[in-house]
Formats: structure tokens, C-alpha cells, sequence
């Protein structure tokens, strides 16, 4: 067990954190798969409207890689693709009819799962819709199953605003986690690596076996898997590792043990704006106007994941796979006179240049306002204090910005996923979007291969 | 929507929008409109809150820290006025006749700056940047007050030209523009920029600033004994009782601006904690070589040179300017330190020309690419280790 304690970077204390008790939300309306969950995903649709589907069925396949499936989480009818900007797809939705009529696949007893080989856990992933789980760096996208990683980490921690308590969903699970850990373990000959929270107490995670325990403390994004990964075994050009999330562990053993495509999960619904801020039991991409009845959307803005790093999907917008946080902000957009005057004892600011950076802290409301207009870079000291990894980052965006890529590789973008620099941007006085160039940077040298 | 938000909006889209009339001069109407009211404008993607504070707020807090010398710059132009003439000195007195003199300076430069800031926002489709607000005054506060305005005009129009705007604007130069405008009237106007007559407004009066009354002393002499024969205390100095530019003569003023600077974390402190130390290390080693033969500058002990001349107002306001300056941490220490030792190596063994703070600062400039450099090559190589280790 070692443990890391990440000095650089800052909790958001936002108003809005989920208490913790359980709300059920396991029959929603409607669920969506929504393929801009997915980086890299080639998406072809094999249902159409009006289709009826099972748990289980397969929706959505992969062009690229081979036996990628996307599965319906609920048996149901197909009742809309929406397609946006360049018919790209953005959700197929379906409307549940509760029958719960479900899709076998091969189940294995306790003892069976221990001896399971790489090659079946493989196929069994595939099949059962849960390869999309294991995500890959660099380039933070769905992971090649012929790709053999250096490691595996399972991030067991998330420090982002508002975040669900891994530790606190995970209650409970200790055998399905154990069970899916001894399933990563044989998928990979290298290790797995199991980061927590330096104070968790759950049994599924202070008790978990046969992988790298590490400890993380510290503000965000001590959290984020391209921080555990940078301190516990980087990437260097060439490597690949990967990476699940705690939740998914859970559901991979479940895949295996119940032989249906396990659809449950547990999210935290966060954020002012939502008309209460509990934990929700609901199934995979349940919706959210399913998960949060009785709230008012007018106004607001709906996000999967959190005001980080999550994605505006809109109030008939739908749960992220891999998310487990919904976040309810207030839009902004008013004109303030004067703005750049007013003492601001409300406002809230990681610099030092209003008036409540010098009150004590205590939870905020943060409205979508970008708070500025859009200029180049003056204070490029700011970022790296934000950033978890050992880079320079102004210097590495200065060489994605001239498409130097050979500079940018020297400089650590291969360790860099957008999220990671979450902070950067949020705190540029420029209000220059740090992670859109440093996707900018990873698409580039994706394309160039 | 509020009244005003309502009214830009129905100006904007009838003379400003695309298409209408004076679409062009967007920047112009977008920089008074901004001024007016925050943007307003939401987030597009992730991260979709963002901080309160944006480059409007740290530039004009860096003209806020300026105060001070302003107000002291005023006073002290129009008290040498009136102790030139031998006239009683009033509060009001000093402060109105000062005004006279360093207010056109100022307007000047904020008219003809202004007017190349919106001139190169209009022809490059982009946002007026605040630097100007900073780089204007700055560049009034560090001109003799005798200055004649066509010159203050020509020295902002190259210094927001050929200093700033054709690296590309804001963000993008190399030197500070301040400075570069400052050293571009030194060099192209040597009679009306230094000497002993241009440091009080009034026709036939001279007096040597304590640069030159030490750089004038003999060898071998002292130097505080020289600056006290010519009449000048460590504390009239520390304050800005003394000719000089209008806003640099009090290291008080500076020392002000530099805890609104700190306070507020505008301004980097490691830079300006590194010029102090590299003055004081430099004013060291030149202490250990005074002697009956040195220059008596060698002899001036290291809190004269952090009080005389340029120095507080130069490492307070020039040298943090993050753009022009080192951008890693390290190398901002290395940068700072740097500048510190060569304000007093020009100083003491330039005789010519005893002012050595603009030029260190812009020769650092210069160099804070290059510091970069390797201290990002540090970083590289750690990555490199890594991978040998692995």
C-alpha cells in the first residue's frame, strides 16, 4: 500500500452536495445510450424506431473494433435517435415496458470466475456489453482488446465537485467488487492498481485483495485516473494502460454471476438546482427528468458528471455511462454594471482580487456564467498550480498550439486527458479553454497514429 | 435584462451586428459595452463554471496599485516645481501644479495608445485587450515631466507597435511594451530624456538625481557622503522628495502598490523577491572591491540602491509583467535575480549612464525565453529518467 498526497489543485465547495441516503429510481420511463459517451466510438445503429428490444440487446455496434456492442439496459421500445450536428448521433432512447424480459448470457459460479482466462473474460465483455467499461490512456477512449496494458487501475475515488462518495455507493458490494478485481487481475499481466481515498472505510475497498492498494488525499483532481496514474505508473510513449471505474467493477462480477446484463446503479443527484440532492438506486442512462421529478428545469443547466468536467445534455437529457453524478446548475448570463469594480463579496474567485477570497470558505453558488471576455494569455503561472502531473503546462500548450507534436510528446500529453486540466480553466482569468487544446493536441496525434 | 443591458443589446444590433452599418468597429462598441456591463456570456462546454475574475478585473487592479505613485508622482512634480522657483510649498500647491504637468502626459499617452490599441483590434477582428490601461500609464509614470507631448506620442505609438502589437497583440510580445516605449524616447531623444535639467518643469533649473550625484562623485569617495553634501537623506530619497521620472522617485509609493500587488496575488512574488536579492548580492560583492581607486558607486550600500532610482517602481510593475517575463516558476526566481544584479552592474561600473533598471529589465526580457528553456528541459528530462528507470 503506498499513499500519495497531491499538494496542487483545489476543491470546489459547491452548494448542492447529495446527503446520503437512498432514493429508488429502478423503473424510469425512459433510458438512452448515448453514443458521445463513448470517445472513438464508430457507431452503427442496429435498431430501429418503434424496435422492440431486451435487457440485453444489442443497440449499437462498433464499426472499428470487432464484437464491440452497445446493449439495451431495459427491455423496451426503441422510441427515438436523435442525431444532431452532421447526423452525428447523440441518443437512442427507450421507453421502458417493465417487463424486465432479459437476454442470457453464460454464468459462471464463484470458483469458475477465479479460473477464468483472459480470452473468455475478453469474449464474455464483448458480448455482455461491458468491454466499454475499460477505458484506455492515453486518449481516454474505449479500450482495444487486443492492446495487452501495462496495468489496470481501478479509480475508486472522485473529488470532483459535488462527486458521488465512492466509498459510500460501494457499501455493501464488497463481494461483487472482489469478485470483478479477480476478474481484472486475469486480464492483464501486469498489475491492477486500486486507487482510494485515504479515509475510506468501506469494507469492499480497505479489504480488497490481490491488487495495488493506493491511498490518495489532497484537494482535485487527487480523484482523476490521469493523476493515479501519473504517480502510480506512467504512461511513456507506446505504453497503454487502463482504467475502470469502481462502480463498474461491481457490474463486470455481476455480468459474470447473474449471466443478464446488470443495469443497476447507483448515482448521486447533485447541484442547486435540483429539487433534492439524495442518492438515487436507478438503472444505466436512466433519464433525467426520471431521476429528478418534480424539478424545475426553467433556467437551468443539466449536467451528466459533474460541473467539471460533465456534459450539458439538456433536461430531457439522459444519465452518462460512466457517470455517477447528475449536476442541476443555475444558467447564467446576466449583465452585471460595473462588474469588474464591485468588491464582491459574493462572488467566488481563486485569486485573491474579490472580497470573499479573504471571508472563510463555505459552499457557493456557481452559476454558467463565464465571468469575462475572451483575451489571450496573460497569467500563464496560473495553470500549474491546478494541475496534478508534473507539467509545464503553458509550455505544452504553446507546442500543441503550433502543432509542434514531437515537442508536446517530450512535454507529457500522452499522461493528459481534457479533465485533468478542469482547473486550468476554470481559474484563467483569459477564460481560455486549457482542455479543448490539449484534446486539440491528443486528436492530432491519435490521426497521425 | 436591465435597462442598459437592454439598450446595448438594441444598439448593438443596429449598428454593430454583422451586416449592419459599422460592424467593423465592433471592438469598439464590444470594449465599451464590456466596460459597462460583464459579458454576460455563458460556458459552451466543460468546465461549465468558471472563476470571477477575468483580465478586465487584473488589469485595471495593477493601474489600482499604480495609484499611489500617481498621486505621490503629481505631488512630487509640482513640489521640485515650486522649490525650483523658491516659492512656498502648499499641499494644494504642489498637487495643482504638478497636475498641470503630468495630467496631459497622461491623457496623451492614453489617447494616442488607445488609438493603435482599437486601430489594431479593428484590422485584427479581436477584443480590445486592458494591457493598454496598464502599458499607458505605466509609460507616463517613467518620463521626466518635462517631456514635450509630441514625444510622449511617438514613444507610446512605438511602443504599442513595435513592442507589442506586431508579435501580435497582448499575450504574444517579448518585451514589455512599456519599457520598450520608455527606452525607444531614451535612445531617440537623449537631450530631453536625461541630464540634470529635464527633472524639474522649469526652464534653467537643475539639479543632479542621486543616480548622478553618485555617478558624478569622486574615486575613492563615498557614496552617502556625496549624496549628503548634495543634499539628499536615505528617507527624502525613500519617499520621493527628489527630481526624477514622475512616478518612480518614491520607493514608498512602489512599496504601497506592491502590497495591493501581493495581497491581491496579481503580481508574481518570486520575481520581485528575486530582484531584491540579486540587488543585494550584487551590491555585495561590488562592497568587497571600494577602495581609494573604485568608482564611489561601488561604495553605495545596497538599501540606497533599492531606494534610488528606478529600481522599486521597475521591479514592482516592469519586471512582473507576466508576459514579457519567465513563465516557469523556477525560471522566474532565475529571471528575478538576474534583473537585481545587473540594475546594480550597469549602475556601478557604467559611468555613462547610471539608470541601469529599464535596460536590465529589457535585456531579461530578452533572456526569459531562454531561462524557459531549460528549466522546461529540466522537466523533459525527468520524463526521460522515468523511462530509463521503467
Amino acid at each position: 500500500m503506498s499513499s500519495f498526497n497531491i499538494k496542487r489543485g483545489k476543491d470546489i465547495q459547491l452548494k448542492g452536495e447529495a446527503r446520503r441516503e437512498y432514493i429508488d429510481v429502478l423503473a424510469p420511463q425512459r433510458v438512452a445510450i448515448q453514443p458521445p459517451d463513448f470517445r472513438g466510438l464508430k457507431a452503427r445503429v442496429l435498431v430501429k424506431e418503434g424496435e422492440k428490444v431486451q435487457r440485453g440487446s444489442v443497440v449499437i455496434e462498433d464499426k472499428d473494433i470487432d464484437g464491440l456492442n452497445l446493449l439495451s439496459p431495459i427491455s423496451g421500445t426503441v422510441k427515438a435517435i436523435n442525431r444532431g450536428a452532421k447526423r452525428a448521433l447523440l441518443s437512442i432512447v427507450i421507453e421502458n415496458d417493465k417487463s424486465n424480459d432479459s437476454r442470457d448470457f453464460k454464468k459462471y459460479s464463484a470458483a469458475d470466475i477465479k479460473k477464468l482466462k483472459r480470452k473468455d473474460i475478453v469474449a464474455s465483455l464483448l458480448e455482455g456489453g461491458l468491454w466499454p467499461t475499460i477505458r484506455q490512456r492515453p486518449f481516454g477512449k474505449i479500450a482495444s482488446p487486443q492492446d495487452k496494458p501495462k496495468s489496470i487501475f481501478v479509480r475508486a475515488i472522485n473529488t470532483d465537485p459535488l462527486a458521488a462518495d465512492t466509498d459510500f455507493i460501494l457499501n455493501d458490494q464488497e463481494k461483487d467488487f472482489q469478485a470483478g478485481l479477480n476478474i481484472l487481475t486475469n486480464l492483464t499481466d501486469g498489475k491492477v492498481h486500486l486507487c482510494i481515498k485515504d479515509t475510506a472505510n468501506s469494507a469492499a475497498l480497505t479489504s480488497a485483495e490481490g491488487v495495488e492498494v493506493h491511498l490518495f488525499s489532497g484537494p482535485h483532481p487527487a480523484g482523476n485516473v490521469g493523476t493515479h496514474i501519473h504517480h502510480v505508473d506512467p504512461i511513456n510513449k507506446g505504453d497503454v494502460v487502463w482504467y475502470v471505474e469502481a462502480q463498474d467493477v461491481v457490474r463486470i462480477a455481476q455480468l459474470f454471476s447473474t449471466g443478464q446484463y446488470p443495469n443497476r446503479c447507483v448515482v448521486a443527484l447533485t447541484g442547486e438546482g435540483a429539487k433534492d440532492n439524495v442518492y438515487a438506486f436507478t438503472l444505466q442512462g436512466a433519464s433525467i427528468k426520471d431521476l429528478l421529478s418534480g424539478t424545475d428545469f426553467a433556467g437551468k443547466r443539466c449536467l451528466t458528471g459533474s460541473v467539471l468536467s460533465g456534459r450539458d445534455v439538456g433536461a430531457d437529457g439522459f444519465l452518462g455511462f460512466y457517470d455517477s453524478q447528475i449536476t442541476i446548475v443555475p444558467e447564467g448570463g446576466n449583465r452585471e454594471f460595473l462588474g469588474w469594480l464591485v468588491p464582491g463579496f459574493k462572488k467566488y474567485t481563486l485569486s485573491h482580487t474579490y472580497a470573499s477570497a479573504f471571508l472563510p470558505e463555505k459552499p457557493v453558488s456557481l452559476d454558467t456564467d463565464e465571468n469575462g471576455g475572451h483575451r489571450a494569455i496573460v497569467l500563464n503561472h496560473l495553470y500549474d498550480s491546478y494541475v496534478a502531473l508534473d507539467v509545464v503546462t503553458y509550455f505544452l500548450l504553446k507546442a500543441i498550439l503550433a502543432e509542434d507534436i514531437d515537442e508536446a510528446e517530450r512535454l507529457g500529453i500522452l499522461e493528459c486527458d481534457p479533465e485533468d486540466f478542469a482547473l486550468c480553466t476554470f481559474v484563467c482569468p483569459s477564460k481560455v479553454n486549457v482542455g479543448s487544446i490539449i484534446r486539440q493536441g491528443l486528436d492530432i496525434i491519435e490521426k497521425e497514429g | 435584462m436591465s435597462f442598459l443591458a437592454k439598450k446595448s443589446k438594441e444598439i448593438e444590433e443596429k449598428f454593430f451586428a454583422k451586416g449592419k452599418p459599422l460592424e467593423k468597429m465592433y471592438p469598439l462598441f464590444d470594449a465599451l459595452d464590456t466596460f459597462l456591463l460583464t459579458p454576460g456570456k455563458t460556458t459552451k462546454a466543460a468546465p461549465h463554471v468558471r472563476d470571477a475574475v477575468d483580465i478586465k478585473r487584473v488589469m485595471i487592479f495593477v493601474v489600482v496599485a499604480l495609484i499611489p505613485c500617481i498621486i505621490m508622482g503629481i505631488y512630487n512634480v509640482g513640489y521640485q516645481m515650486l522649490l525650483a522657483k523658491g516659492a512656498e510649498v502648499s499641499l494644494m500647491g504642489a498637487m495643482g501644479q504638478g497636475a498641470l504637468k503630468v495630467l496631459p502626459i497622461i491623457i496623451v499617452t492614453y489617447a494616442v495608445g488607445g488609438m493603435w490599441e482599437g486601430l489594431f483590434a479593428i484590422v485584427r477582428k479581436h477584443e480590445i485587450n486592458e494591457g493598454f490601461l496598464v502599458t499607458g500609464i505605466l509609460f507616463a509614470l517613467t518620463l521626466p515631466p518635462t517631456i514635450p507631448l509630441w514625444m510622449v506620442a511617438v514613444g507610446i505609438s512605438f511602443g504599442v507597435v513595435i513592442g507589442k502589437e506586431i508579435f501580435g497583440g497582448t499575450g504574444y510580445n517579448v518585451l514589455n511594451p512599456a519599457l520598450t516605449a520608455r527606452a525607444f524616447v531614451f535612445f531617440a531623444y537623449p537631450a530631453q530624456m536625461s541630464g540634470d535639467a529635464v527633472w524639474a518643469a522649469v526652464d534653467g533649473f537643475s539639479r543632479a538625481t542621486p543616480l548622478a550625484v553618485v555617478a558624478g562623485a569622486d574615486r575613492g569617495s563615498s557614496a552617502v557622503e556625496a549624496l549628503t553634501s548634495a543634499g539628499y537623506t536615505f528617507s527624502d530619497i525613500a519617499l520621493g522628495f527628489i527630481p526624477g521620472s514622475i512616478g518612480e522617485s518614491s520607493a514608498v509609493a512602489c512599496l504601497l502598490g506592491l502590497i495591493f500587488l501581493l495581497v491581491t496575488r496579481v503580481a508574481s512574488w518570486r520575481v520581485i523577491a528575486g530582484c531584491v536579492i540579486g540587488l543585494f548580492a550584487m551590491s555585495f560583492i561590488f562592497s568587497l572591491f571600494q577602495g581609494s581607486e573604485a568608482l564611489a558607486f561601488f561604495s553605495l550600500p545596497a538599501h540606497w540602491h533599492l531606494v534610488m532610482g528606478g529600481f522599486a517602481f521597475g521591479a514592482v510593475f516592469m519586471a512582473t509583467d507576466p508576459v514579457s517575463s519567465a513563465a516557469t516558476n523556477t525560471g522566474r526566481w532565475i529571471y528575478g535575480i538576474l534583473i537585481g544584479m545587473l540594475v546594480v552592474l550597469i549602475r556601478v561600473v557604467n559611468p555613462a549612464y547610471p539608470e541601469g533598471v529599464m535596460l536590465a529589465i529589457l535585456f531579461m526580457n530578452v533572456f526569459a525565453p531562454t531561462i524557459d528553456h531549460f528549466v522546461v528541459q529540466g522537466n523533459v528530462k525527468r520524463r526521460l529518467a522515468r523511462v530509463q528507470k521503467a
